[in-house]
């Protein structure tokens, strides 16, 4: 975490230069350096009851963030300077999180176990398990089920889980992307335009997935195995992306 | 539950009151047999209905959601209850092609006063099979 000291005069030296261009692969290459940090911050905020992936991907952005303003004449280190963003944007996930964040801990375990039980169920049923075999695997009652699976949701649309829209915002979208355990596969240029413009908001991983599912029809747990990550992950991807191009939607 | 049973649920027109549609819509589905896959993609579906309705950040009026088990599948009606004059009800393209991927069916009408509906229908495979 702590560079030596050539290694901090070549960081000083890189953000001058990107204070001057604002060149694009510097940037990429900044927000890459400090990647560790954005982590181990993440996971200082984890157990929670947010998913890991997803505070990763809040730190990542407050870590683009950071690169992007900062000032390298002012006397402050830039590790310093990306904690205190990083931080920030963390705190602020836990608190547009609304609901989510507020329900029982209860609820936020037994969410984060459900995940679990509902691959390891799939596999040995080779199929989606109802909601009756879910409450007896984790012996739970129905309703702390269906509980659970809404609390863990992001159907709440927490705005920095969004990338700004805008061509200046590829990196933190690509990164974001990039960060999870997911193949980043880019899609067709004509899959893509069948999207529409709405989705140009979403990082290329998330307009994926939406376009697997409703235009493709593949199902949440065809997706999941297709791009590696739990069918949990795909469902909360779903909720959150859609909410937030509700957003854009509500602003435009 | 007996078939052509009914739930009905009025709220305000406001994006905080569609949570409860949506855990209203998963209990019952549940009830009938609906697998983890086929209840995330129902709760999806009532947040589209719901926000076709409503509009993405609410507006001033009132909500109801109507359920209704019918043949081992559930059909979810959202009906606005508005002041005339104000932003039309619709689908939009991509809300269109989401519904049409998550559920059976789906509509959007106008009730008998002119106020805006949206219906789905939604039946569940699990319970078919079992």
């Amino acid at each position: 975490m702590t560079p030596d000291p050539d290694e901090r005069e070549e960081l000083r030296r890189q953000f001058a230069v990107f204070a001057e261009t604002r060149e694009p692969a510097l940037r990429e290459e900044l927000v890459n350096a400090h990647l560790g940090l954005a982590e181990y911050l993440a996971r200082r905020f984890a157990n929670r009851g947010e998913p890991l992936d997803d505070l990763i991907q809040v730190a990542s952005i407050g870590l683009v963030k950071a690169v992007d303003r900062f000032d390298p004449e002012r006397a402050v280190e830039f590790s310093t300077y990306a904690t205190h963003t990083i931080v920030g944007e963390l705190k602020r996930h836990f608190r547009d999180k609304g609901w989510a964040v507020r329900a029982p801990r209860r609820l936020q375990e037994l969410y984060l176990r459900l995940g679990q039980v509902i691959s390891t169920l799939s596999q040995t049923l080779g199929r989606s398990p109802t909601i009756s075999e879910l409450a007896e695997e984790v012996q739970a009652s129905e309703e702390e089920v269906l509980e659970a699976l809404e609390a863990g949701q992001a159907y709440r649309f927490a705005s920095l889980d969004a990338p700004a829209p805008g061509p200046d915002d590829e990196g933190s979208a690509t990164l974001a992307s990039q960060l999870g355990e997911d193949d980043p596969t880019m899609m067709a240029a004509e899959d893509r335009a069948a999207l529409g413009p709405l989705l140009e908001h979403l990082p290329p991983r998330e307009q994926r997935i939406l376009f697997l599912r409703f235009f493709q029809g593949m199902t949440q747990s065809e997706i999941a195995s297709q791009l590696g990550i739990s069918q949990m992950h795909v469902s909360r991807l779903l909720a959150r992306s859609l909410a937030q191009l509700r957003s854009v939607a509500a602003e435009s | 539950m007996a078939d052509k049973d009914e739930v009905r649920l009025v709220v305000p027109a406001s994006p905080e009151f569609v949570r409860l549609a949506r855990v209203t819509a998963s209990g019952l589905a549940s009830r009938l047999g609906f697998s983890y896959d086929e209840i995330e993609d129902l709760r999806l579906a009532v947040d589209e209905l719901c926000y076709a309705v409503i509009g993405p950040a609410g507006r001033p009026g009132a909500l109801t959601v109507r359920f209704f088990i019918r043949e081992g599948g559930l059909e979810v009606e959202g009906t606005g209850h508005f002041d005339p004059g104000g932003p039309p009800v619709g689908l939009s393209d991509l809300s269109h092609q989401i519904l049409t991927a998550l559920v059976d069916s789906h509509d959007v009408r106008a009730d008998l006063d002119g106020q805006p509906s949206v219906w789905l229908r939604k039946r569940g495979r699990a319970a078919e099979a079992g």
